[in-house]
């Protein structure tokens, strides 16, 4: 018996052995062997990165007006498996709430269920409901959903029901971590094709997916990484409800914010250039009509402006017609204007001077078995009268004197057939003639056979103002960060001497008669300074649809300038069948270089007595006291 | 094999070495108690004799001071008073099943209000058992073989084992069947009985079991309730959703995979902890899942210590952990070896068979390998009565082995 029990008592002992024994090789297991994917598991338990979203940079007038902005918005989404059946009820609450249809938003809310791969049915337990909230709108939202009614009357709710309400109320409707932000622009349209516009594009990394705001177009796209700024993170614990732990912070990398960006654009001379734009689109119903408003001295463009246009706020209502920048991206046959290039070609090698005469062929002009022809004859005409009729036998005729290689050379001098280098997205180079036949010689110089964009022609007419040196456009003057420390400035750029200063100036003085009494843009005159411009009236390809494309460019003080100007329209067939460049485009020039000069204090340089001395002094831009007759 | 040496002649009156586990333990005890509240009570500004560990300190002083006691008293002379304490214990078992005289916390009532103390009536009942078992079976062991004696013994652990299901507290009844059946085999009793026993038992067991988990809602016959349940489905790795029926609605379905994953979201965050503890553990106080809450709140000093020990000390400090226990476990059958009579040896074997249990229902389940039983770790858990419980059947050890043989 003593045996048995020995043997007994044995036995439990060894069965305790062996119950420890299970126990220390779990233990082997989970802390000696999988102790490494455990301590991950803690790490993914208690770490949370949070995304921390730079603002995107504001985009400024010349003189800090603001042209575009950025505010945090939010995304609202549901999880519609805590909805119960009350999302139809939800719907109805949230709907004019967040302006939502209340349809849509009740087929957003209803849950759906899907299989997994395991053969499971889930609901979907997250819905977006609406992108780019205002935080006011979010937190009516949410208040609203705070508020929503029980439908349990006469009697205490349960448990259930409790839990049930409190998940509705405050874990139905919630707004994404994410912050997201708002593309704004205040001034609706107002230079919607210098700024562009922005949309969204989803990004992944190492931390997730996130949803971006990229710019599309305009400055917006071509500064979009100066704009965006650099995404920030914090690392951080969080304990057992999710709560953040701040003294275990392990980084905290703040966002950096996008720079702001001044642009040499005037909000004032932009709104100028608009409206006189759309008045003129009403009257001589266009096409399309553009214009460009710059400083010939640094090439600054202060207003840049197509019609028709588009607002940047709605971009899903705009069409690509709308938002095309046929300032830089269209090119067309320019006509007249182009003829500048070979005149002050021609007075900068010394081939002709302004009063050399040539013969008109009283508007006939038969040249390698094609007839030139001029809008009304002409006998002799010196080189400035040339200009100033517009005559195109004479300009076939200084080219032809000119030769090929210098004309070619010339064109390129000035410009045309490479992009200007405006900062702005879609800038093409124009057509220069690839084949030259007998006739081009004649034909380019009077604008025909060669295609250029606007801003070309702006440009290439803006540096006989500025004495024959060509200047890049400039379209940003600078980037500045949130304290408005300037971070990178964009100077003027020189981007050749074209002609020489004497050239220039005879150029300028031939001109200057395009404008007089006896030119061809009479209705471009200033009554208190002397403007020097160019008419341009090209017939649209096919020559025979009697389809025209007018222009005019000019500058003021046409001595000392200022202000270079250009106004376009394709296709003018207004009811009073007008459609000459002097006759359409140089009134639109003439109401906004008034209104223009009037806002710079451009210094008047005639019809009015000016006190101090009687040359310009070089500062036309000062505001020195003058009296009126 | 030194499990049962034969006795020297000059013996210490007490057992050093398992006295020196014991102190080692309660030292431990303390000192991740304070590591396991300090969190959450750093915050509270709390009084320094209102903090746990304090109490918990209390609670062994009080202990030591109760264990001391028992040694004082020769264990014959009180097991002549076991069948007193025992309906005694019976009693308040069943005081704290009336309501409005025992306390409940979270839907189960197990607790009895005594002078502003709340005393758990199962933990004394299981030592109470033991000693009516030690003393019942300690006859001759040819009465043993009578089929009456034998069941008397089975009733008289299956009655507060019923009672204390009833509370619920499905871990605490438990331990009482191996402690029993442990006693009852160390006892003599004829094995064919035994093997009988066990049989019909695990077979009812499994019949338990398969009713609970796979029967359809309206065939179960046995109810419990839904935490014991869902704390079932986990353990075993089922799916709530397909056992509530197939006409939910998806919005239900969702909220009882939640429910899945909060209830399992304990267990496996107690195997994170210990996992993550590694080899050498991240230091005391030091423990993530433990200081920011991931571990069980309510549950981390008592019934999840082990997890918390095992992060911040690692395989280091779980093992010593072992090894202590192991130490009182062994001097323990040392001790019913070398007990003066049968009574004795009975009494080593059941106490030792208690801790045991508890040990591995608690270790076990922090590391899943048990189903989780609110079974409080002896010696180391936050708990009044469970401290006392504990220090008093080391004492009664002690006792056995004051009194060995007579020389």
């Amino acid at each position: 018996m003593k045996q048995i029990q020995y043997r007994r008592r044995l036995l439990i002992a060894l069965l305790l052995g062996v119950a420890y024994a299970g126990l220390a090789y779990r233990l082997v297991d989970l802390q000696v062997l999988r102790r490494e994917n455990l301590q991950a598991e803690v790490w993914t338990n208690t770490h949370h990165v949070f995304q921390l979203e730079p603002r995107r940079g504001d985009i400024l007038d010349s003189r800090g007006n603001m042209l575009a902005t950025s505010a945090f918005v939010k995304t609202v989404c549901a999880d519609p498996s805590l909805l119960g059946d009350h999302a139809p009820e939800v719907a109805h609450l949230l709907a004019p709430v967040l302006g939502m249809n209340e349809a849509e938003l009740g087929l957003r809310l209803a849950p759906r269920a899907r299989q997994t791969d395991a053969g499971d049915t889930v609901t979907n337990r997250y819905v977006v409901l609406k992108h780019k909230v205002p935080l006011d709108v979010w937190q009516r939202a949410k208040e609203t959903m705070t508020n929503f009614p029980s439908n349990i009357v006469g009697r205490l709710p349960t448990k259930k029901e409790i839990a049930f309400y409190r998940a509705l109320r405050y874990s139905a409707i919630f707004a994404d971590p994410v912050d997201d932000q708002l593309r704004s622009y205040p001034n609706g349209q107002l230079a919607a094709h210098v700024l562009g516009s922005v949309g969204v594009a989803e990004h992944s990394d190492v931390h997730g997916t996130f949803i971006n705001t990229v710019g599309l177009d305009g400055v917006e796209a071509v500064f979009d990484k100066q704009l965006s700024g650099t995404r920030g993170w914090r690392v951080t614990e969080r304990d057992g409800h999710r709560r953040e732990r701040v003294e275990l912070r392990e980084e905290n990398v703040e966002p950096r914010d996008g720079l702001n960006l001044v642009l040499t654009i005037d909000s004032v001379i932009q709104g100028i250039l608009e409206t006189a734009l759309a008045e003129a689109n009403e009257k001589e119903k266009p096409l399309s009509i553009s214009g460009i408003v710059m400083r010939p001295k640094t090439g600054e463009i202060l207003g840049f402006a197509n019609l028709p246009t588009f607002d940047p706020n709605h971009l899903d209502h705009t069409t690509d017609t709308q938002r095309r920048n046929r300032l830089i991206s269209d090119f067309h046959e320019p006509g007249s204007t182009f003829k500048i290039v070979v005149i002050s070609g021609a007075l900068n090698d010394n081939l002709v001077h302004l009063g050399d005469r040539f013969n008109c062929e009283m508007g006939r002009f038969s040249f390698a078995g094609h007839t030139l022809h001029d809008s009304s004859p002409h006998g002799e005409l010196s080189v400035s009268g040339i200009i100033m009729k517009s005559s195109n036998i004479g300009a076939a005729k200084v080219g032809i004197l000119m030769q090929k290689p210098r004309l070619d050379q010339y064109m390129r001098d000035f410009g045309f057939g490479a992009p200007t280098g405006i900062r702005l997205p879609g800038e093409t180079p124009g057509l220069m003639p690839h084949e030259w036949t007998k006739v081009s010689i004649a034909q380019i110089p009077m604008g025909q056979g060669v295609a250029v964009t606007s801003i070309q022609m702006t440009m290439a007419m803006a540096a006989l103002a500025n004495k024959g040196v060509l200047m890049r456009p400039m379209l940003v003057d600078r980037l500045v960060d949130a304290g408005g420390n300037v971070v990178a400035r964009y100077p003027p750029v020189t981007a050749r001497r074209v002609i020489s200063e004497t050239a220039a100036k005879d150029m300028v003085e031939a001109l200057k008669t395009v404008v007089g009494p006896d030119g061809t843009a009479v209705r471009a005159t200033l009554e208190h300074y002397t403007v020097a411009g160019k008419t341009g009236t090209a017939q649209k390809v096919p020559y025979s649809a009697n389809k025209w494309y007018a222009s005019f460019v000019g500058f003021f003080p046409a001595d000392n300038p200022e202000v270079c100007i250009y106004i376009a329209m394709d296709e003018p067939h207004g009811p009073s069948h007008l459609h000459q460049g002097g006759q359409v485009c140089a009134p639109v020039f003439k109401q906004v270089a008034e209104k223009v000069a009037s806002y710079l204090n451009v210094r008047p340089d005639k019809g009015i007595d000016l006190p101090g001395s009687e040359g310009t002094n070089g500062q036309g831009i000062k505001t020195v006291a003058y009296r009126t007759p | 094999m030194m499990l049962f040496p034969a006795p020297k002649e000059h013996q210490s009156r007490l057992d050093g070495l398992q006295l020196a586990a014991v102190l080692a333990l309660i030292a431990i005890s303390v000192a991740f108690v304070y590591s396991a509240t300090a969190a959450s009570e750093a915050g509270a500004n709390l009084a320094w004799h209102r903090h746990t560990y304090f109490r918990q300190i209390i609670w062994f002083s009080l202990g030591l001071g109760s264990a001391a006691a028992v040694c004082l008293i020769d264990y014959h002379i009180l097991s002549r008073w076991s069948l007193v304490i025992y309906w005694g214990s019976i009693l308040t078992l069943v005081v704290v099943l009336i309501p409005g005289l025992g306390s409940s916390h979270h839907g189960a009532g197990r607790w009895i209000e005594f002078g502003g103390i709340q005393l758990q009536p199962s933990e004394f009942a299981k030592l109470a058992f033991i000693m009516a078992q030690a003393h019942y079976l300690s006859r001759p062991v040819d009465e043993l073989r009578q089929l009456r004696i034998f069941w008397s013994a089975i009733g008289l652990m299956v009655l507060p084992f019923l009672l204390i299901m009833k509370e619920p507290d499905l871990g605490s009844g438990l331990v009482l069947l191996p402690t029993g059946i442990t006693m009852l085999y160390s006892a003599g009793a004829p094995g064919r009985y035994l093997g009988r026993l066990l049989t019909i038992g695990g077979l009812a067991t499994l019949l338990v079991l398969a009713d609970l988990l796979f029967a359809p809602p309206r065939f179960q016959v046995v109810k419990i309730h839904d935490y014991q349940k869902s704390r079932l489905l986990v353990y075993f790795g089922l799916d709530y959703a397909s056992y509530a029926g197939r006409d939910i609605t998806p919005a239900e379905r969702q909220r009882l995979r939640e429910k899945q994953f909060n209830a399992s979201l304990n267990v496996r965050q107690s195997l994170i902890a210990v996992g993550s503890g590694g080899l050498g553990g991240k230091g005391w106080r030091q423990g993530q899942q433990n200081g920011l809450g991931f571990l069980p709140q309510a549950s981390k000093h008592n019934d999840f210590i082990f997890s918390v020990i095992a992060e911040e000390k690692g395989f280091i400090g779980s093992v010593t952990i072992l090894t202590l226990y192991a130490v009182i476990l062994f001097t323990g059958i040392r001790i019913a070896g070398q007990a003066r009579d049968r009574l004795g040896k009975l009494l080593a074997v059941g106490v030792v068979t208690l801790l045991f249990s508890h040990i591995f229902i608690n270790i076990g389940m922090n590391i899943r390998i048990m189903p989780v039983t609110g079974v409080p770790l002896p010696l180391l858990s936050y708990g009044g009565s469970s401290v006392l419980c504990s220090l008093i059947a080391i004492g009664m050890l002690q006792n056995v082995h004051i009194y060995r043989k007579a020389y």
